[in-house]
């Protein structure tokens, strides 16, 4: 597979060529993390002229060589070859220098800065890119023609539905490639077919990662970059922005600590360069226990309420008392998608605080939140917890207020979901965090925001209901392996390895596909379809992957038709960035084969079940058709659309013309004049005119005020014992550790794309590793470089399609009691590093490698109250097998500690 | 420890004299040894070091673990600054008979950070730079331990004469150049 096809030992090159001072330029974006780099593509025909290295010879427009510290160097990784309209190419993809937003001076990572390799290049690894849709017949993917693979496609689906039901049709996707793929795949989803098995690349079903938060009032990317800078106190929770939003570490946090003394406390239980970097220059490192974040929360609110330094002033004007709570004919904090939360009364407070129903005297009375009761919990040491909330909230010698902001990322919300993210949120509140100039609470972001809803789910057609006659969006996990599943759309994601349990999913896949007797036999279609129809009558699936490579197992293994999509690069696309900036990403050379753009695909699919509204001719007509739904929304840019069309453009053209800096949504019109968004809940902004809202221009609520009925944040509580029975089961057991998970620099939100295929990064990893600290490996008898198992005979996998009737019926321990959880067996095995950057007891390995994956044991047991799983809360055995090859050789991998500052 | 196991042994039947240092590369001890490159035949590293300038920069004997010495190569253009050092481990590419003598540009590779003087000898690693933090194992050929960099640190190829150390080629682009050679 991917690895075979990777350059074992790289060979760095000593000289690339420059583009010619003819070379055609165009812009795009990197295509990986939230912040999305702006970049450049030069590019010149092969066996046309190089350019020198004067400015007047090049297409950069710039002296070589370059001097250091000066951005947008074209290293051998900034460059390749790639055929466009049918002729070969140079191609050199660069960090664009003249950036005066996102990376600005033309800053990059290491993903983004080696993006060229990514491009389909016959002669570099990324030759086995699916060229030709292909059909299984007698269990090898053959190819086929367009027709052929999507007539199969149609009719089986047509049959699906027509005998088993839309809810039996299936699309598991990613949420982020693209407006205009997004918006096409879920057209077909839920507004054509209206199927609720729908979920995307990092759910079991369409939830939101921060529920917290909407119930709070707070928007999930209401912060600008540049509010990174302004801070006093900067709080990071469960992730590392060094690693993983690099531009904003390099340009906007270091610009914070070196340039306004900005002090980073960072809460994680695991230390990288960027916790060491922070503690070295004044910040703090919480090292919590994986899981532990609510307890944290809660003592930090006790102290600063104690102290009372909280923000007084804030609280009194945009925290909502009782009446608001409660308010609009007693639907207040009711009115979410997740309304069964208040109902029972878990979580509502009658504002900040006056009687024991508020939220002041609600802290206090928690046991948790005491601070030594919270940092046992934890396991830090608590004098940390004083001086952070200190370094939060102590008002300075001048009286003057701290500037505090809150960042959180996945080891956050994807730990103890809801309780987390609601304390949190409330912690933001009493600090005043929101919608001023370094005071403010965002998400840090993962993909970019590519998302474009086609259709409205239909939440009333998910059968799964919990106690008070709430109903839960479809579990699409839980629904396939009871069996409900007979036609699966799988489109740009590895379904299995990146849902959690994986090892009980792929034996679900294994029993539904590959075990049914119906399998094709025959090129004749007919055949085909009778075959695949009996299949799903008979309780099997019939899957179909749609992807850029093929992906094992999910496309190896177990899908009857693979389609070949087009990506970043081969067709023009719209996206939006983690400050809500929307770019265009220009096509700029040919998609290999017949590849297609997933647009497109699913518009042909569409067509041949005899749907209408799919006559898209480019990937513009999707755009302008999707403008319209993002009104009102986080990023409204309707405004494109309008605009192109007042000066009888494109809207992507229009949007083009903004090249690497694009426009910031939401994005509003006041007469000829387009206005962009620095920062939502900003209510302190001036030039939104007091008419209020003209013509195509939507004023959302969350422009100036929060997100809630009242536009005031509604405070919630976080009771503790709502996650401590699944905690409890979670704690290592016996000579157990906690296998943590997550990104690394290398490797993150690039895991969908090629990294097995690029060389540079195959020397570094070349295997999933796990650190362990030093007192865990020698019990073990583990050294860096040794090869380990790691194990769980006890991954809880939520089993059976089941309705929840009493009051603790859905909860762990409920579940538990009445046979709804099976315990699954996960291993997998990986390269260990020592090193006392991870917590006693704590392991830590890369969350997504698709070979070594460690979701196998990473619970299946999703937040009862929000549906997201604990991907990071993993518990296993870790033992030596053996020295790994990396151990006595020099060119792959390394062992050094990450957190050398 | 790490063995000697990624030592390539060469193909070439030819004597030129690349080829000879080369071949000589593979028998610690003989009078000529010669950086040896984990992946690289024996034609393709002689014809990497065909095209660089053969330039003495210090002495075996005089150097000291862990205290890196400062040169140019492969001219006296900029970004040349250099650094020789012998590591108190054994190091891919290293020459002396512990193979821990080796040389790299030290310039970061991800935007041009000057980090001659962050050696960490602790952990052989150069950095972190002071622009980013990117860090560079160098025992593993330049490898990036940690941050942005878009290329390994690159290698000066080394070649030990008695006690004379010469730098013979590069593996990997220096920061900021289109080509080694041209400064």
């Amino acid at each position: 597979m991917a690895d075979s096809n990777s350059t074992p030992f790289y060979h760095p090159e000593d000289k690339v060529p420059l583009p010619p001072k003819n070379a055609e330029v165009l812009t795009t974006c990197c295509d990986y993390c939230s912040i999305a780099c702006g970049l450049k593509v030069y590019r010149w025909p092969v066996n046309s002229p190089d350019g020198g290295p004067k400015k007047s010879q090049n297409a950069l427009n710039r002296n070589y060589p370059l001097r250091p510290g000066q951005g947008g160097w074209v290293g051998p990784n900034q460059y390749t070859q790639a055929t466009h309209k049918g002729r070969l190419h140079n191609i050199a993809i660069v960090a664009d220098h003249k950036s005066r937003v996102v990376n600005v001076g033309g800053g990059h990572s290491i993903r983004g800065g080696c993006i060229a390799q990514k491009v389909y290049n016959p002669q570099k690894p990324t030759q086995d890119r699916l060229q030709h849709p292909m059909i299984r017949i007698n269990d090898i993917l053959m190819p086929v023609t367009w027709d052929f693979a999507l007539d199969i496609a149609a009719e089986v689906s047509k049959h699906v539905i027509k005998k088993h039901g839309e809810s039996a049709w299936a699309l598991k996707y990613y949420s982020y490639q693209f407006f205009e793929n997004t918006y096409a795949l879920t057209k077909l989803a839920l507004k054509s077919i209206n199927t609720p098995a729908v979920s995307q690349h990092d759910h079991p079903a369409m939830v939101n990662s921060v529920p917290g938060w909407v119930d709070i009032g707070y928007d999930i990317f209401s912060a600008s970059h540049e509010d990174f800078s302004l801070a006093d106190c900067l709080v990071i929770s469960g992730t590392d922005p060094f690693e993983t939003k690099t531009t904003l570490w390099n340009h906007w946090i270091l610009k914070g600590i070196h340039g306004n003394n900005t002090k980073v406390i960072m809460i994680n239980p695991r230390r990288t360069a960027g916790v060491a970097y922070a503690a070295k220059h004044g910040g703090l490192h919480l090292d919590v226990n994986p899981g532990s974040d609510t307890v944290v929360h809660m003592a930090l609110q006790r102290i600063i309420m104690e102290n009372g330094w909280e923000d007084k002033e804030f609280i009194k004007k945009w925290v909502a008392n009782g009446w608001e709570t409660d308010s609009g004919f007693g639907q207040g904090t009711r009115n979410t998608p997740w309304q069964w939360r208040t109902t029972w009364g878990k979580f509502q407070v009658k504002g900040y605080e006056g009687s024991p129903k508020h939220f002041k005297e609600w802290i206090y009375a928690q046991e948790e939140s005491k601070p030594e009761v919270a940092a046992k919990i934890a396991g830090i040491d608590v004098k940390k917890l004083y001086q952070a909330a200190e370094m939060m909230a102590k008002p300075k010698a001048n009286g003057e207020r701290v500037k505090t902001s809150i960042c959180i990322e996945k080891g956050n919300y994807w730990s103890n979901n809801y309780l987390n993210t609601a304390s949190i949120g409330t912690l933001g509140a009493i600090l005043g965090c929101g919608g001023r100039p370094g005071q403010v609470i965002t998400r840090l972001g993962g993909h970019q925001r590519g998302g474009m809803s086609g259709g409205k789910y239909p939440g009333w057609k998910s059968p799964y209901k919990v106690p008070g006659r709430r109903r839960h969006r479809l579990d699409l996990d839980r629904w396939l392996e009871s069996g409900h599943v007979r036609f699966a759309y799988v489109v740009g994601t590895t379904w299995i390895q990146a849902m959690a349990g994986s090892s009980a999913l792929q034996d679900t896949f294994k029993r539904l596909v590959k075990l049914n007797p119906n399998q094709v036999r025959s090129f004749d279609k007919q055949t085909i379809i009778d075959t695949l129809k009996k299949r799903v009558d008979s309780g099997g699936t019939v899957v179909v992957n749609q992807e850029i490579y093929l992906r094992d197992p999910i496309g190896n293994q177990y899908a009857d038709i693979v389609l070949p999509a087009a990506t970043w690069g081969e067709e023009d696309f719209a996206r939006a960035n983690s400050e809500r900036r929307v770019r265009l990403y220009s096509k700029f050379y040919d998609a290999p084969g017949e590849a297609l753009p997933d647009w497109k695909i699913a518009a042909m699919f569409a067509k041949k079940m005899g749907f209408h509204g799919y006559d898209w001719k480019d990937s513009n007509e999707v755009f302008e058709e999707t403008c319209r739904f993002s009104r009102g929304s986080r990023k409204d840019f309707n405004a494109i659309r309008v605009m192109a069309r007042r000066k009888g453009m494109k809207a992507h053209d229009y949007l083009r013309s903004f090249g690497t800096t694009g426009l910031q949504a939401p994005l509003l019109i006041f007469g000829d004049k387009l206005i962009e968004t620095k920062r939502l809940h900003d209510y302190n902004r001036k030039d939104i005119p007091d008419t209020g809202p003209q013509g195509v221009t939507i004023t959302n609520k969350r422009l100036l005020a929060f997100k809630t009925q009242t536009g005031k944040l509604n405070l919630v509580k976080s009771p503790w014992k709502l996650w401590s029975d699944f905690y409890d089961f979670m704690q290592p057991k016996d000579d157990e550790l906690w296998i943590s998970n997550g990104r690394i620099n290398e490797i993150w939100e690039s895991g969908f794309d090629d990294y097995e295929r690029r060389p540079y990064t195959q020397q570094r990893w070349p295997m999933n590793f796990i650190e362990l600290h030093p007192d865990d490996a020698k019990k073990r008898g583990i050294e860096s470089g040794d090869l380990v198992a790691i194990e769980s005979k006890r991954v809880p996998v939520q089993t059976d399609f089941n309705l929840g009737v009493k009051g603790g019926d859905m909860w762990f321990s409920g579940l538990m009691k009445k046979g709804h959880i099976k315990l699954a067996t996960g291993s997998l095995s990986a390269v260990a590093i020592v090193t006392p950057a991870v917590k006693k007891g704590v392991a830590f390995a890369e969350c997504l490698h698709t070979s070594q994956p460690v979701n196998n044991i990473a619970p299946r047991v999703p937040d009862p109250i929000t549906q997201n799983y604990r991907f990071k809360i993993a518990t296993g055995t870790v033992r030596k097998i053996g020295e790994s090859h990396f151990k006595h050789t020099f060119a792959q991998m390394t062992f050094k500690r990450r957190d050398i500052v | 420890m790490p063995s000697k196991q990624d030592k390539t042994p060469s193909k070439s039947g030819c004597m030129s004299r690349r080829a000879f240092l080369f071949r000589s590369s593979a028998v610690v001890g003989g009078t000529v040894v010669l950086t040896h490159i984990p992946g690289m035949e024996g034609e393709a590293l002689a014809a990497e070091i065909a095209r660089y300038p053969r330039m003495l920069i210090g002495k075996l004997s005089q150097l000291k673990v862990d205290k890196p010495v400062a040169f140019n190569y492969p001219d006296k253009g900029a970004n040349s600054q250099s650094l020789l050092v012998k590591l108190s481990a054994e190091a891919g590419g290293g020459i002396s008979p512990k193979h821990n003598v080796v040389a790299f540009n030290s310039l970061c590779t991800h935007m041009g950070g000057l980090m001659g003087a962050t050696y960490k000898p602790a952990d052989q690693v150069l950095g972190p730079c002071p622009l980013h933090q990117s860090t560079f194992d160098l025992t593993r050929h330049g490898m990036v331990v940690s941050g942005h960099a878009t290329e390994s640190l690159p290698q000066v190829l080394l070649e030990l004469d008695g006690d004379k150390i010469y730098a013979v080629g590069m593996l990997g682009l220096i920061y900021g150049r289109h080509d080694n050679l041209k400064s």
